[in-house]
């Protein structure tokens, strides 16, 4: 029996929906294998599409297409470049916390209150004066992941102990930590001198400033906790694991993955990456506690996590794109009078555009005669 | 006269893979037509070509005389068809009622299930089935929601009553009486098509048989004139010989001991109570019993997908691992065959290089903790590939659930036989294999047996049990309730298994 005769029909363990519908004379085949190339390919297409919706609905806006690249090319010169940098930090580390826990099927959807979390801890630092002056920023920094830690675990507790749903349980607690960090701002660590509800801001030594070339301390963080979130994932024996703790975690389990340990440390360091974002936005940006350092920050996540296909090494690519809209989307606010609602929109096409193109990256179409 | 269903000239391919090549298919009303062929022979893709789940790229179909173009399967239910196929379409934490209700959709949901459960009621009733249509689908043995599946068709009214390998979750007493509800309804005038690999269903059930190989049709002929031989090398081109199995049995010390286990289920009910049994090395020891007594359960404990309620499952060289990590199973050399491969033994959404290396990396050997060596994966996953003569793999990068059931099997065997075993746990290790295919994995048992592992063969396939195990045990209520010695007695062991139940 020859092997192509032996093809297995793709029916057996797939959804029956999906297998060869018939529109008109266009059939749909399952793909048994795409060559990488391919798949890039696709993925560029769909992404130049929706780069072009969003460009005519900017100009349907009133912004046209020649301003925009225009402000685009502002926001690659220096002054600008630094700001999107600062910007693209903590979005790198809530993508890389995010794509974490996502990878086993665990949506944390917690990233901003394990981000208030982290900042609390780490302004806890700053405040009772932990630690030397001269390791002072690092223990802050520890203390933040581990704040961020805490404030995850607390969810995957609740999800492993009591089946609580984690998308409820991460998604609630936001709301625990904000008025938590509401209450110490309107309270015990309310700024005395200008009676806002901030806290007093931290001593030159607890900041995250320039290190030289415009780059802010807190892209450092970022890319280190991406590089060894890069390394976990695609090569050490726990990342291999965890695609099949999501994959069939019976199976994981059969096969003497310990699902359950592995699951409360992989939530555990989502948090913490989240905590660090915390960190890096108070200690760099701010310079204080605030009210809203961390406010929109879980869309984001979750929105880079996706587009990255939870690849740490892409994260680091689209985190600092969805910076440059950011602050591209800033100036446009400014000086076009365009609502923030359209830079959604944008984030919004774009996600759309890439999670279209997964069903060619999965499906042939093809023409019968 | 007019066929109940003609299929004329079907080639379908997959992403460039010829699977049927100018297939046909002729079946009268009132005739139960068997197709027999390999696994990927191609069978199941011509009946989902029938069924309208595929669109072929060339060929026709007609329905009772009448060419049709199936737009998709409630088209074809429309006209008659109805599929039972091997992997169920049952939504699992729906009831029964629910399942059925979905595919045979009523105009008000409280009228209709109302509607629905008499008529599931009546069925049942009528094909001898026991279904309590309140019972959710995830709580359903195999056997129940392959009852449920063949309920569900026959409630939507059909003309053409596709089964693919029906009796291959069932026990001969099942499949008996299933094969004979089959014969009551195709005198009732239903075209009844039997997707098997068995011969002796065929010989026995069958009015009409196709052959198919390679994705052709290669002969329709009358099962009762053929002799067995012929309908043998039609199918597989040369006759498969059975594995000899030695008799010098050198039996070593106790290798697994199983002690008072009990495993009562999340809804209440106890489905293993007092169960013990030990295996020694160099030996099978055999669960024989009707299914849903207990034996999935029994599996999946041993294997570590559930911890038990209570009692002690004691490895060699790891002691009692019934609540311990998995992982220390593993260590101990444990090799796991579940019934389920794609519930407990494949992630059908990973590359068959992953599924294959997932089993060894505990060994340390491709890489420590801090490094996986990718490479030295994909090189063994293509010699084991290679070795087992698993088909249909066009690139080891490819998703596992791609395989069809026989060569899913062959790499989970590949896996577990990827290092010597010292206790072999396999649940129905042949269920939905070919004659040569199941040949290979009873070879690989007695291999195991001959080099000194403990074997533990569950299966509800009492020639399987017959023809390989050292002792038997019968299970009946959770329960080892006699233990026969080879040569056993197929009547005593019969009748240990009704007396009890």
């Amino acid at each position: 029996m020859s092997k192509a005769e032996d093809i297995a029909p793709p029916a057996a363990a797939l959804p029956a929906v999906a297998a060869g519908y018939r529109f008109g004379r266009i059939t749909l085949d399952i793909r048994q294998d795409i060559p990488p190339w391919k798949q890039a390919a696709i993925l560029t297409a769909s992404l130049a599409v929706g780069l072009i919706l969003s460009v005519a609905i900017l100009d349907f806006a009133g912004i046209d297409p020649a301003s925009l690249a225009n402000e685009l090319t502002t926001a690659m010169n220096a002054g600008s470049l630094r700001n999107v940098l600062i910007q693209a930090a903590p979005l790198v580390l809530v993508g890389v916390g995010a794509s974490l826990a996502f990878r086993i099927g665990f949506w944390n959807l917690g990233i901003e209150g394990q981000m208030v979390l982290g900042g609390i801890f780490a302004a806890g630092v700053s405040i009772y004066e932990i630690g030397p002056a001269s390791s002072r920023l690092f223990v802050m920094g520890l203390a933040a992941a581990l704040g961020g830690l805490l404030w995850s675990l607390l969810a995957a507790f609740l999800k492993l102990r009591f089946r609580v749903n984690e998308i409820i349980a991460t998604l609630l607690l936001n709301y625990v930590a904000i008025y938590f960090l509401f209450h110490l701002l309107y309270g015990a660590w309310q700024d005395a001198k200008t009676a806002f509800p901030q806290s007093s801001e931290f001593r030159p030594f607890e900041r995250l400033g320039d290190i030289g070339f415009g780059i802010n301390g807190g892209l450092v963080v970022a890319l280190v906790v991406l590089l060894a979130a890069a390394w976990f994932v695609h090569m050490s024996r726990v990342g291999f694991y965890m695609r099949f703790i999501s994959a069939n975690p019976t199976m994981a389990k059969v096969l003497g993955v310990p699902v359950r340990t592995m699951t409360i440390w992989i939530v555990g360091a989502s948090g913490a990456c989240c905590g660090i974002a915390g960190f890096v936005n108070v200690a760099s940006q701010e310079g204080r506690l605030t009210q809203s350092f961390a406010s929109g920050y879980v869309f984001s996540g979750v929105l880079i996590a996706f587009l990255s296909r939870n690849d740490p090494l892409v994260i680091a690519v689209v985190g600092f794109l969805i910076a440059v809209l950011f602050i591209v989307g800033q100036s446009l606010q400014v000086f076009y009078q365009i609502p923030f609602t359209m830079v959604q929109l944008i984030e919004a096409i774009i996600v759309i555009a890439v999670a279209s193109s997964e069903f060619f990256i999965r499906h042939r179409i093809r023409w019968i005669r | 006269m007019t066929f109940a269903l003609e299929l004329a000239e079907i080639s379908k391919s997959f992403d460039g893979v010829p699977a049927l090549n100018q297939a046909r298919l002729r079946v009268h009303p009132g005739e139960v037509h068997a197709l027999l062929g390999e696994n990927g022979a191609g069978k199941s893709s011509l009946m989902n070509v029938a069924a309208g789940l595929y669109a072929p790229d060339a060929g026709s179909i007609s329905i009772g005389g009448e060419s049709v173009s199936l737009s998709g399967p409630a088209d074809a239910r429309r006209h008659g068809v109805g599929m039972v196929h091997q992997h169920f379409k049952l939504v699992k934490p729906f009831s029964i009622a629910e399942n059925i209700l979905l595919a045979n959709r009523q105009p008000r949901y409280r009228a209709g299930i109302q509607d629905i459960r008499k008529a599931i009621a009546t069925q049942a009733e009528e094909l001898g089935f026991d279904i309590d249509p309140e019972r959710r689908v995830e709580a359903l043995t195999v056997a129940e929601q392959q009852q449920v599946e063949i309920v569900k068709v026959l409630i939507g009214g059909v003309k053409i009553l596709i089964l693919d390998e029906p009796s291959a979750v069932l026990t001969d007493a099942e499949a008996e009486r299933l094969l004979q509800t089959v014969r009551r309804l195709a005198q009732a005038g239903t075209a009844v098509v039997l997707v098997t690999h068995k011969l002796n269903e065929v010989r026995r059930h069958a009015d009409a048989v196709t052959i198919m190989r390679g994705g052709k049709t290669v002969a329709t002929l009358d099962p009762k004139q053929a002799s067995a031989a012929e309908l043998t090398e039609l199918t597989v081109g040369k006759t498969a010989s059975l594995p000899a199995r030695s008799n010098s049995t050198v039996q070593g010390e106790t290798r697994l001991n199983v002690g008072a286990l009990h495993y009562t289920r999340a809804d209440g009910r106890v489905m293993l109570q007092d169960a013990s049994f030990f295996v020694r090395a160099g030996e099978i020891y055999g669960i024989a019993g009707v299914s849903g007594n207990g034996q999935a359960e029994l599996a999946e404990l041993l294997i570590g997908a559930r911890e038990p309620t209570a009692g002690e499952i004691w490895l060699e060289g790891a002691g009692n691992v019934g609540v311990a990590a998995t992982g220390t199973r593993r260590d101990a050399a444990l090799a796991a065959i579940p019934a389920d491969r794609y519930a407990y033994a494949l992630a059908g959404g990973l590359s068959i290089a992953d599924n294959f290396a997932v089993a060894n990396i505990r060994s340390g050997r491709y890489g420590s903790g801090l490094y996986v060596d990718r490479a030295a994966m994909r090189r063994d996953a293509q010699a084991a590939v290679r070795d087992h003569d698993v088909l249909g793999v066009r690139s080891i990068n490819q998703k596992a659930a791609l395989l069809s059931g026989g060569n899913a099997q062959k790499l989970v065997i590949a896996r577990e036989f990827s290092r010597e075993p010292s206790v072999v746990v396999a649940h129905s290790p042949s269920r939905g294999l070919d004659v040569r295919a199941s040949a290979a994995v009873h070879e690989r048992l007695l291999a195991a047996r001959e080099r000194g592992a403990g074997v533990v063969l569950i299966s509800e396939d009492l020639d399987e049990i017959l023809n390989l195990s050292d002792r038997i045990g019968v299970m009946t209520r959770g329960r080892i309730v006699a233990e026969f010695d080879r040569p056993a007695d197929r009547q005593a062991i019969g009748r240990a298994m009704v007396d009890h139940a």
